[in-house]
Protein backbone atom coordinates (compact mmCIF):
# COMPACT_ATOMS: atom_id res chain seq x y z
CA UNK A 1 0.00 0.00 0.00
CA UNK A 2 1.10 3.26 -1.10
CA UNK A 3 0.74 6.73 1.03
CA UNK A 4 -0.66 9.09 -1.21
CA UNK A 5 1.91 11.45 -3.49
CA UNK A 6 1.64 14.72 -5.12
CA UNK A 7 4.73 16.19 -7.75
CA UNK A 8 6.84 18.75 -6.84
CA UNK A 9 8.35 20.70 -9.62
CA UNK A 10 12.32 21.89 -9.67
CA UNK A 11 12.21 23.24 -13.19
CA UNK A 12 11.68 23.75 -16.40
CA UNK A 13 14.31 22.86 -19.54
CA UNK A 14 13.51 21.81 -23.13
CA UNK A 15 14.81 17.85 -23.25
CA UNK A 16 17.37 17.52 -19.96
CA UNK A 17 18.89 13.69 -19.86
CA UNK A 18 17.29 11.97 -17.05
CA UNK A 19 20.74 10.59 -15.94
CA UNK A 20 22.26 13.79 -14.87
CA UNK A 21 19.40 13.43 -12.39
CA UNK A 22 20.78 9.97 -11.71
CA UNK A 23 21.44 9.79 -8.26
CA UNK A 24 20.11 13.10 -7.09
CA UNK A 25 17.97 12.99 -3.67
CA UNK A 26 15.81 15.79 -3.83
CA UNK A 27 13.37 16.50 -1.36
CA UNK A 28 12.54 12.88 -0.24
CA UNK A 29 14.56 10.18 -1.33
CA UNK A 30 11.69 7.98 -1.51
CA UNK A 31 11.03 8.40 -5.18
CA UNK A 32 13.66 9.03 -7.84
CA UNK A 33 14.22 13.04 -9.44
CA UNK A 34 12.23 12.34 -12.25
CA UNK A 35 11.48 13.68 -16.16
CA UNK A 36 7.87 14.82 -17.47
CA UNK A 37 7.86 15.80 -21.39
CA UNK A 38 5.09 18.13 -22.52
CA UNK A 39 5.51 19.43 -25.60
CA UNK A 40 9.01 20.96 -26.87
CA UNK A 41 8.84 20.97 -22.76
CA UNK A 42 10.44 18.88 -20.24
CA UNK A 43 9.60 19.54 -16.33
CA UNK A 44 12.08 18.03 -13.60
CA UNK A 45 10.07 16.58 -10.70
CA UNK A 46 9.68 14.35 -7.92
CA UNK A 47 6.62 12.58 -6.28
CA UNK A 48 6.99 13.47 -2.37
CA UNK A 49 4.29 12.45 -0.16
CA UNK A 50 1.25 14.29 -0.16
CA UNK A 51 0.65 14.42 3.85
CA UNK A 52 4.62 15.60 4.25
CA UNK A 53 4.22 18.41 1.72
CA UNK A 54 -0.03 19.37 2.46
CA UNK A 55 -0.08 23.72 3.35
CA UNK A 56 -0.08 23.47 6.75
CA UNK A 57 2.64 20.70 7.28
CA UNK A 58 4.72 22.02 4.67
CA UNK A 59 4.69 25.71 6.54
CA UNK A 60 5.43 23.87 9.97
CA UNK A 61 8.23 22.36 8.44
CA UNK A 62 9.92 25.11 6.86
CA UNK A 63 9.69 27.06 10.41
CA UNK A 64 12.17 25.03 11.28
CA UNK A 65 15.89 26.21 9.83
CA UNK A 66 17.76 22.99 9.17
CA UNK A 67 14.91 21.53 7.39
CA UNK A 68 14.03 24.32 5.57
CA UNK A 69 18.11 24.31 4.41
CA UNK A 70 17.76 21.00 3.66
CA UNK A 71 15.10 21.44 1.61
CA UNK A 72 16.48 24.49 -0.41
CA UNK A 73 20.17 23.00 -0.80
CA UNK A 74 17.96 19.52 -2.13
CA UNK A 75 15.96 21.92 -4.65
CA UNK A 76 18.89 23.81 -5.45
CA UNK A 77 21.01 20.58 -6.31
CA UNK A 78 18.69 19.56 -8.76
CA UNK A 79 18.58 23.21 -10.56
CA UNK A 80 22.07 22.61 -10.56
CA UNK A 81 21.84 19.16 -11.93
CA UNK A 82 19.89 19.83 -14.42
CA UNK A 83 21.65 23.75 -15.86
CA UNK A 84 24.54 21.81 -16.03
CA UNK A 85 23.23 19.81 -18.78
CA UNK A 86 21.30 22.03 -20.46
CA UNK A 87 19.62 25.78 -19.76
CA UNK A 88 16.90 25.52 -17.27
CA UNK A 89 14.45 27.59 -15.78
CA UNK A 90 14.41 26.93 -12.15
CA UNK A 91 11.14 27.09 -10.72
CA UNK A 92 10.15 28.61 -6.64
CA UNK A 93 11.13 26.96 -3.85
CA UNK A 94 7.97 24.41 -3.08
CA UNK A 95 6.04 24.43 -6.26
CA UNK A 96 3.72 21.55 -6.45
CA UNK A 97 1.27 20.08 -8.47
CA UNK A 98 -1.54 17.30 -7.91
CA UNK A 99 -0.30 14.57 -10.97
CA UNK A 100 1.66 14.30 -13.90
CA UNK A 101 -1.42 15.56 -15.95
CA UNK A 102 -1.49 18.80 -13.86
CA UNK A 103 2.27 19.37 -14.71
CA UNK A 104 1.79 18.42 -18.22
CA UNK A 105 -1.15 21.24 -18.27
CA UNK A 106 0.93 23.71 -16.98
CA UNK A 107 3.77 23.54 -19.28
CA UNK A 108 1.38 23.63 -22.04
CA UNK A 109 -0.47 26.98 -20.33
CA UNK A 110 2.93 28.76 -20.11
CA UNK A 111 4.07 27.29 -23.03
CA UNK A 112 5.40 30.27 -24.56
CA UNK A 113 6.50 32.30 -21.64
CA UNK A 114 8.67 29.37 -20.54
CA UNK A 115 9.95 28.76 -23.96
CA UNK A 116 10.87 32.77 -24.07
CA UNK A 117 12.35 32.40 -20.54
CA UNK A 118 14.39 29.46 -21.98
CA UNK A 119 15.63 31.69 -24.76
CA UNK A 120 16.59 34.34 -22.62
CA UNK A 121 18.77 32.49 -20.54
CA UNK A 122 20.40 30.32 -22.85
CA UNK A 123 24.37 30.68 -22.67
CA UNK A 124 23.56 33.13 -19.45
CA UNK A 125 24.13 32.46 -15.80
CA UNK A 126 23.16 34.82 -12.84
CA UNK A 127 26.12 36.53 -10.97
CA UNK A 128 25.13 38.27 -7.55
CA UNK A 129 27.25 40.88 -6.16
CA UNK A 130 25.85 42.36 -2.32
CA UNK A 131 27.55 45.65 -1.03
CA UNK A 132 27.91 46.17 2.31
CA UNK A 133 29.23 49.25 4.53
CA UNK A 134 32.80 48.51 5.80
CA UNK A 135 32.78 48.13 9.22
CA UNK A 136 32.62 50.97 11.30
CA UNK A 137 36.27 51.57 12.69
CA UNK A 138 36.30 49.91 16.75
CA UNK A 139 37.43 53.40 18.00
CA UNK A 140 35.65 56.29 16.24
CA UNK A 141 37.87 59.19 16.00
CA UNK A 142 36.47 62.30 17.76
CA UNK A 143 33.19 62.98 15.90
CA UNK A 144 33.20 66.65 16.46
CA UNK A 145 34.94 68.19 13.60
CA UNK A 146 36.14 71.78 15.81
CA UNK A 147 36.16 70.68 19.37
CA UNK A 148 36.82 74.24 21.34
CA UNK A 149 40.37 73.69 22.72
CA UNK A 150 38.97 75.33 25.96
CA UNK A 151 36.23 72.74 26.27
CA UNK A 152 38.19 69.93 25.34
CA UNK A 153 39.78 68.35 28.65
CA UNK A 154 36.44 68.58 30.35
CA UNK A 155 34.42 66.66 26.93
CA UNK A 156 37.28 63.98 27.19
CA UNK A 157 36.48 63.01 31.12
CA UNK A 158 33.06 63.29 30.71
CA UNK A 159 32.66 60.70 28.25
CA UNK A 160 33.70 57.97 30.41
CA UNK A 161 31.00 55.98 31.35
CA UNK A 162 32.00 55.22 34.88
CA UNK A 163 31.33 58.55 35.80
CA UNK A 164 29.08 58.47 38.67
CA UNK A 165 25.65 60.15 38.09
CA UNK A 166 24.88 63.09 40.33
CA UNK A 167 28.11 64.99 39.28
CA UNK A 168 26.47 67.49 37.72
CA UNK A 169 27.21 70.54 39.80
CA UNK A 170 30.92 69.22 39.29
CA UNK A 171 31.11 68.77 35.41
CA UNK A 172 33.22 71.60 33.97
CA UNK A 173 31.44 74.19 32.72
CA UNK A 174 30.28 73.66 28.42
CA UNK A 175 30.77 70.30 28.84
CA UNK A 176 27.02 70.19 28.28
CA UNK A 177 27.32 72.15 24.99
CA UNK A 178 30.16 69.97 24.03
CA UNK A 179 28.30 66.86 24.46
CA UNK A 180 25.83 68.12 22.15
CA UNK A 181 28.49 68.45 19.39
CA UNK A 182 29.79 65.30 19.80
CA UNK A 183 26.56 63.95 19.43
CA UNK A 184 26.46 65.64 16.67
CA UNK A 185 29.57 65.23 15.19
CA UNK A 186 28.91 60.99 15.51
CA UNK A 187 25.64 61.37 13.81
CA UNK A 188 27.15 63.27 10.62
CA UNK A 189 29.92 60.81 10.26
CA UNK A 190 27.24 58.27 10.09
CA UNK A 191 25.09 60.13 7.47
CA UNK A 192 28.41 60.32 5.69
CA UNK A 193 29.46 57.31 5.87
CA UNK A 194 26.09 55.76 4.48
CA UNK A 195 25.78 58.30 1.99
CA UNK A 196 29.14 57.26 1.03
CA UNK A 197 27.98 53.57 0.81
CA UNK A 198 24.99 54.08 -1.20
CA UNK A 199 26.28 55.70 -3.60
CA UNK A 200 29.57 53.51 -4.13
CA UNK A 201 26.52 50.39 -4.28
CA UNK A 202 25.23 53.06 -6.76
CA UNK A 203 28.62 53.05 -9.27
CA UNK A 204 29.33 49.27 -8.47
CA UNK A 205 25.61 48.73 -9.69
CA UNK A 206 25.96 50.91 -13.22
CA UNK A 207 29.37 48.97 -14.11
CA UNK A 208 28.20 45.67 -13.53
CA UNK A 209 24.91 46.85 -15.52
CA UNK A 210 27.21 47.41 -18.32
CA UNK A 211 28.25 43.89 -18.48
CA UNK A 212 24.59 42.50 -17.79
CA UNK A 213 22.21 41.66 -20.30
CA UNK A 214 19.73 42.13 -17.20
CA UNK A 215 19.66 43.04 -14.09
CA UNK A 216 17.56 42.99 -10.85
CA UNK A 217 17.90 44.74 -7.28
CA UNK A 218 16.74 42.65 -4.79
CA UNK A 219 15.80 43.87 -0.93
CA UNK A 220 18.66 44.06 1.27
CA UNK A 221 19.18 41.73 3.83
CA UNK A 222 18.37 42.91 7.50
CA UNK A 223 21.01 42.48 10.37
CA UNK A 224 20.23 38.92 11.07
CA UNK A 225 22.24 37.62 8.00
CA UNK A 226 24.60 40.61 7.77
CA UNK A 227 25.70 40.52 11.00
CA UNK A 228 25.30 43.92 13.28
CA UNK A 229 28.63 45.31 12.38
CA UNK A 230 28.06 46.21 8.64
CA UNK A 231 24.79 47.12 6.50
CA UNK A 232 23.65 45.84 3.32
CA UNK A 233 23.06 48.22 0.55
CA UNK A 234 23.22 46.35 -2.30
CA UNK A 235 21.82 43.54 -2.84
CA UNK A 236 21.60 42.89 -6.98
CA UNK A 237 21.84 39.86 -9.27
CA UNK A 238 22.92 39.96 -12.72
CA UNK A 239 22.43 38.14 -15.75
CA UNK A 240 25.41 37.58 -17.54
CA UNK A 241 26.57 35.51 -21.11
CA UNK A 242 28.68 32.60 -19.76
CA UNK A 243 31.47 33.89 -21.77
CA UNK A 244 32.00 37.00 -19.94
CA UNK A 245 32.68 35.03 -16.40
CA UNK A 246 35.91 36.49 -16.59
CA UNK A 247 35.70 39.87 -17.43
CA UNK A 248 32.92 40.10 -14.87
CA UNK A 249 35.59 38.49 -12.22
CA UNK A 250 37.95 41.44 -13.12
CA UNK A 251 35.57 43.99 -12.80
CA UNK A 252 34.65 43.14 -9.33
CA UNK A 253 38.62 43.06 -8.84
CA UNK A 254 39.13 46.59 -9.96
CA UNK A 255 35.77 48.19 -8.78
CA UNK A 256 37.19 46.83 -5.03
CA UNK A 257 40.05 48.68 -5.17
CA UNK A 258 38.23 52.07 -6.27
CA UNK A 259 35.34 51.48 -3.57
CA UNK A 260 37.63 50.82 -0.15
CA UNK A 261 34.15 52.48 1.61
CA UNK A 262 32.83 49.53 0.62
CA UNK A 263 32.84 45.39 0.87
CA UNK A 264 31.81 44.05 -2.69
CA UNK A 265 31.46 40.20 -2.25
CA UNK A 266 30.22 38.30 -5.57
CA UNK A 267 28.84 35.23 -5.81
CA UNK A 268 27.87 32.78 -9.13
CA UNK A 269 27.53 31.25 -11.20
CA UNK A 270 23.82 30.34 -10.40
CA UNK A 271 20.72 29.17 -12.12
CA UNK A 272 19.12 32.07 -12.95
CA UNK A 273 16.62 31.88 -10.37
CA UNK A 274 16.37 35.98 -10.39
CA UNK A 275 15.53 35.75 -14.07
CA UNK A 276 12.92 32.82 -14.03
CA UNK A 277 9.62 34.73 -14.58
CA UNK A 278 8.64 35.83 -17.89
CA UNK A 279 9.27 39.28 -17.60
CA UNK A 280 12.55 41.04 -17.58
CA UNK A 281 12.22 44.41 -15.57
CA UNK A 282 14.46 46.44 -16.74
CA UNK B 1 16.27 38.76 21.26
CA UNK B 2 19.64 38.69 19.72
CA UNK B 3 18.99 35.14 18.03
CA UNK B 4 15.76 35.78 16.63
CA UNK B 5 14.23 33.19 19.27
CA UNK B 6 12.67 33.27 22.87
CA UNK B 7 14.00 30.74 25.11
CA UNK B 8 10.93 30.74 27.97
CA UNK B 9 13.42 29.93 30.82
CA UNK B 10 12.64 32.80 33.61
CA UNK B 11 16.51 34.39 33.33
CA UNK B 12 16.17 34.99 29.93
CA UNK B 13 12.59 36.26 29.72
CA UNK B 14 13.54 38.77 32.31
CA UNK B 15 16.78 39.56 30.33
CA UNK B 16 15.09 40.05 27.28
CA UNK B 17 12.25 42.18 28.90
CA UNK B 18 15.20 44.15 30.56
CA UNK B 19 16.73 44.69 27.06
CA UNK B 20 13.45 45.71 25.46
CA UNK B 21 12.50 48.06 28.23
CA UNK B 22 16.29 49.52 27.50
CA UNK B 23 15.97 49.65 24.04
CA UNK B 24 12.68 52.06 24.05
CA UNK B 25 14.06 54.26 26.80
CA UNK B 26 17.12 54.78 24.42
CA UNK B 27 14.94 55.06 21.40
CA UNK B 28 13.32 58.38 23.17
CA UNK B 29 16.91 59.28 24.56
CA UNK B 30 18.08 59.58 21.44
CA UNK B 31 14.79 61.65 20.04
CA UNK B 32 15.48 63.70 22.96
CA UNK B 33 19.18 64.57 21.80
CA UNK B 34 17.62 64.90 17.89
CA UNK B 35 14.85 67.72 19.19
CA UNK B 36 18.04 69.02 21.13
CA UNK B 37 20.31 69.74 18.10
CA UNK B 38 17.18 70.93 16.04
CA UNK B 39 16.27 73.42 18.63
CA UNK B 40 19.74 74.53 18.84
CA UNK B 41 19.51 74.77 15.11
CA UNK B 42 17.18 76.77 14.97
CA UNK B 43 17.99 79.23 17.39
CA UNK B 44 16.49 81.08 19.90
CA UNK B 45 18.19 79.59 22.93
CA UNK B 46 20.57 80.75 25.58
CA UNK B 47 24.54 79.27 25.92
CA UNK B 48 22.86 78.42 29.09
CA UNK B 49 19.75 76.86 28.30
CA UNK B 50 22.32 74.60 25.49
CA UNK B 51 24.97 74.09 28.60
CA UNK B 52 21.94 72.70 30.71
CA UNK B 53 20.27 70.73 28.45
CA UNK B 54 23.37 69.22 26.92
CA UNK B 55 24.31 68.07 30.95
CA UNK B 56 21.07 66.58 31.18
CA UNK B 57 21.63 64.05 27.89
CA UNK B 58 25.06 63.25 28.88
CA UNK B 59 23.97 62.48 32.21
CA UNK B 60 21.20 60.15 31.15
CA UNK B 61 23.91 58.80 28.42
CA UNK B 62 25.74 57.83 31.57
CA UNK B 63 23.16 56.65 33.36
CA UNK B 64 21.73 54.26 30.49
CA UNK B 65 25.38 53.11 30.16
CA UNK B 66 25.51 52.23 33.50
CA UNK B 67 22.29 50.05 33.19
CA UNK B 68 23.60 48.26 30.65
CA UNK B 69 26.07 47.11 32.47
CA UNK B 70 24.53 46.17 35.55
CA UNK B 71 22.25 43.88 33.41
CA UNK B 72 25.29 42.66 31.20
CA UNK B 73 23.98 44.30 27.95
CA UNK B 74 26.11 46.09 25.06
CA UNK B 75 25.14 48.89 23.59
CA UNK B 76 24.33 47.61 20.65
CA UNK B 77 22.01 44.67 22.33
CA UNK B 78 19.60 47.66 22.43
CA UNK B 79 18.26 47.19 19.03
CA UNK B 80 15.00 45.73 17.01
CA UNK B 81 15.03 44.51 13.45
CA UNK B 82 12.09 45.55 11.65
CA UNK B 83 13.22 43.44 8.71
CA UNK B 84 12.72 45.62 5.52
CA UNK B 85 12.00 48.56 7.99
CA UNK B 86 16.27 48.02 9.10
CA UNK B 87 16.87 48.61 12.70
CA UNK B 88 14.82 50.80 15.56
CA UNK B 89 18.25 52.86 16.19
CA UNK B 90 20.51 53.94 13.57
CA UNK B 91 23.65 51.69 13.56
CA UNK B 92 27.21 52.52 13.22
Amino acid sequence: MTSPTVIYAFAVCRRCDPAALAGLPGLDAAAPVRTLAAGPLTAVVQDVPAADFAEDALRQRLTDREELERCARAHHEVIMAASAVTPTVPLPFATLYLGDARVRAALREKEESFLAALGRLTGRVEWAVKVYTAPAPLDSPSPSPTPSPARSPGAASALSPGTPPGTAPGTPAGSGRAYLERVRGRRQLRERRQNAALQAAERVDAVVRGLAVAARRLRPHGVEVTGAHRTHVLNAAYLVDSVRADELRATLEALRREETDVQIELSGPWAPYSFADGGVPR
Amino acid sequence: MSDGRLDLDADSVGRDLVALVLTVLELLRQLMERQALRRIDAGGLSEEQVERIGTTLMLLDQRMAELCAQHGLRPEDLNLDLGPLGTLLPRD
